[in-house]
């Protein structure tokens, strides 16, 4: 599913990943189409799942404004409204697995989502 | 018959338990149901409530009032929170925005709680079924949801316009706790349902070993013909009448046996049962009943049953077998029956082809014979059952036949001769010829003397002038139960006793004179006579009339026919037996007078007494005294 995800968000069948939780480290581990990326830069992707990891992730955008970012995903719906940098999130609601794109942000970073995750875009949060 | 009546109620008592586990197992799976069906009813009573009082205090626009008014949020989130139990996981409300996405309004959850106008995707279709039809919908459990057992989904509706959807879940726990709340009794279902499945593959195990073992009891190894067993169950199951019997012995098989040895015994026999199997038809049955004895059912639907007979005879006769480059022939006895509707028993039926069979061999061997229908009921009377329902349905007279006066050719007394009445014919009387020796020694013959008496000292007691001869077996002074019965009699009719004669015949010598002698002095206390039967032959010798007490003598029967074929030597004996007699004084009867002839001569002879019948048969005793 993360594959999807990701895949979708980076246009690329071949995904680097980063993400410094060891339980989703190991799940993409066994991943043979996501790379687990060992540093922030060299992903396509950031999956942030703690809120330091977060603020750490947000400050550095700042300080590297004119390097290429990587796009960032989330796991809590809370953390959308931090930056709009970060795109869309996965969690967990009412026992219900919950996935969402911020449709503006997808714009502003140019990313376009193929049609089956459009029932998933939303306008604003 | 038994064992398929057992067959049947085991069958009977698989499937009742089949039926029971099933029963159970439906209605342990209806009671947890019922169970979740009450629990989803209390569920949507508790979601009318609850919509009654979101929409009381949504005014008809829930979201503008919610939204306007912070505190009512609040506080309704306080009240859904109240209804929040082990049983519901969540109690939220949502609201579908125009572009067909659903947010929270009000959330029951004080941990971490959704926020007001937070995006959900609710991940099941039936959520936008339940906004269009504003019908409460039980949404089960589906993929991406967890700790949710069932959604149940109920419309707020406001002047005819759904204004938010009400959604309780229900805990996947306590579903757990609901399917698990019969779970004792299905795991005793399920167990009871693994013991019967055992119990049917050890079922059919067992009537697989059973089907074998009948097979070897049914089927000789040897031969492949049936055996006995197969008999007894054939005509459980078949009526004897429906078959005609033929019963073939190979005649001195021993020989080979002893000549060749068994394995090459076994091969003749073989090769002897093959070729029965090769004449008769394919209906009909080959049963192995002795070691070299077989039957042979023929069905009655089979026509010349004498043809097949003679021809198996012929066939088996001609058959040349092959031995240690010997070429040798088998000789064979044969007896064969017709047999009659309805009244025989295969017991019966074998007992008179084993009867014939044994007449057969006894006279040579290597022949057959055919019985018809009439031989059926002369051998049934030999039949002990058959004798026994006589005399327990008194199916006994007693003839009389007179003994005259040679000279005056008066009747002065009559010998009683018991006789058997036919079951289905009143007027045919069974000789004893037929059941004398089968009953002999049982405690039928007592009974049958008890009923000879009674008719005797009847016959007595109602024609005060008449005498009356019964015959005994030496045999039966000895046996204790039957000189009881005479005795009580004799004591009983001792009145009338002095006109009762005992016919003593025996078939074999006297070895104790003296014991005999004192119980003819027993026989004759109430002043009875005692004839000797049949002397001059057999046993019936010179010494009786040294060492016994009797009366009378009786000529054997066959000296008196002698006087047709050697008048003057028969003559001469007659004639010393006479004189001998008349020294002893004792009266002299002759037996067996057939002919006017022997009759003459017998008067010439001057010997008192006459007996047989040129003079008078043996009847009813209301035919003579009539007569008189």
């Amino acid at each position: 599913m993360y594959h999807g995800i990701f895949s979708a968000l980076s246009s690329k069948a071949m995904v680097s990943v980063y993400t410094d939780d060891p339980e989703y480290r190991e799940v993409f581990a066994a991943s043979k189409r996501i790379f687990l990326s060992k540093t922030p830069e060299e992903a396509d992707i950031i999956l942030i799942t703690n809120r330091s990891t977060l603020r750490y992730m947000l400050n550095r955008n700042k300080v590297n404004q004119n390097v290429e970012k990587p796009v960032l995903f989330v796991t809590n719906y809370q953390f959308l409204k931090y930056s709009e940098d970060i795109v869309g999130a996965f969690y967990w609601r009412k026992g219900r697995s919950q996935l969402l794109f911020v449709k503006k942000r997808l714009e502003q970073q140019a990313i376009q989502l193929p049609e089956a995750y459009h029932n998933f875009m939303i306008d604003e949060l | 018959m038994r064992k398929a009546y057992s067959d049947k109620f085991i069958i009977f008592l698989m499937v009742l338990l089949i039926a029971f586990a099933l029963f159970l197992q439906i209605s342990t799976i209806k009671s947890t149901e019922k169970l979740k069906n009450d629990e989803i009813k209390r569920a949507e009573q508790y979601a009318s409530k609850i919509a009654k009082l979101i929409q009381v205090r949504g005014k008809n626009n829930l979201e503008a009032t919610l939204t306007e008014n912070p505190e009512l949020r609040k506080h309704l989130n306080e009240s859904l929170h109240a209804f929040l139990t082990k049983q519901y996981q969540y109690i939220f409300v949502l609201e579908k925005n125009e572009k067909g996405k659903y947010r929270f309004l009000l959330d029951a959850s004080e941990e971490e709680p959704a926020e007001y106008k937070s995006i959900f995707f609710p991940k099941s279709e039936l959520f936008d079924s339940v906004y269009a039809s504003q019908k409460m919908q039980i949404i089960e459990q589906y993929e991406g949801v967890e700790e949710v057992w069932l959604s149940l989904v109920y419309p707020i509706v406001s002047d005819n316009k759904t204004e938010a959807l009400l959604v309780l879940d229900l805990s996947e726990s306590y579903g757990e706790h609901l399917n698990k709340f019969n779970s004792p009794l299905m795991t005793v279902v399920w167990m009871m349902q693994v013991l019967l499945i055992l119990s049917i593959v050890l079922l059919v195990y067992l009537l697989n070993r059973y089907s074998k073992l009948r097979k070897i009891l049914l089927f000789d190894t040897l031969t492949s013909a049936h055996t006995k067993v197969f008999l007894e169950e054939f005509f459980n199951r078949h009526e004897v009448d429906a078959y005609n019997v033929i019963l073939i012995d190979m005649d001195e098989f021993a020989q080979i046996n002893n000549k060749y040895g068994y394995a090459s015994g076994d091969s003749v026999i073989k090769e002897f049962s093959a070729t029965i199997m090769r004449i008769v038809s394919a209906g009909s049955k080959l049963i192995r009943t002795g070691g070299t004895e077989f039957l042979v059912l023929v069905p009655k639907t089979e026509s010349d049953f004498e043809g097949l007979v003679k021809k198996l005879f012929g066939t088996l006769q001609e058959k040349k077998y092959l031995l240690e480059n010997e070429v040798f022939d088998q000789k064979v006895s044969m007896s064969a029956m017709i047999t009659p509707e309805g009244k025989a028993s295969i017991h019966d039926v074998q007992r008179i082809l084993d009867k014939k069979l044994l007449e057969i061999k006894s006279k040579g061997k290597n022949a057959f014979g055919l019985l018809g229908l009439d031989h059926f009921d002369q051998m049934n009377y030999g039949n002990m059952d058959y004798i026994k329902e006589a005399l327990e349905e008194e199916r006994l007279v007693c003839v009389y036949q007179p003994i005259f006066h040679t000279q005056t050719k008066k009747i002065v007394k009559y010998e009683a001769l018991v006789r058997l009445v036919d079951k289905e014919k009143k007027e045919k009387l069974i000789s004893p010829a037929h059941f004398m020796d089968v009953i002999k020694g049982t405690s039928q013959y007592i009974k049958m003397s008890k009923l000879v008496f009674k008719n005797v000292f009847s016959v007595l007691h109602t024609y005060p002038e008449i005498e009356i001869s019964v015959n005994l077996d030496l045999d039966d002074l000895y046996n204790a139960d039957m000189m009881k019965l005479i005795t009580e009699e004799l004591y009983r009719y001792k009145h009338i006793a002095n006109r009762l004669t005992f016919e003593i015949l025996e078939d074999h010598e006297i070895h104790n004179y003296e014991q005999v002698a004192l119980i003819f002095q027993q026989l004759k206390t109430f002043g009875s006579k005692i004839a000797i039967d049949d002397f001059g032959s057999g046993y019936a010798n010179y010494v009786y009339l040294i060492k016994l007490d009797v009366d009378i003598l009786k000529i054997d029967g066959q000296l008196i026919q002698e006087l047709l074929y050697a008048p003057e030597r028969t003559s001469v004996m007659l004639e010393s037996i006479k004189d001998l007699a008349e020294a002893y004084q004792y009266k002299v009867v002759a037996e067996f007078v057939s002919s006017r002839e022997i009759y003459e001569m017998v008067k010439a002879l001057e010997i008192e007494y006459v007996q047989g019948f040129y003079l008078g048969e043996p009847k009813l005793i209301e035919a003579y005294i009539d007569t008189e």
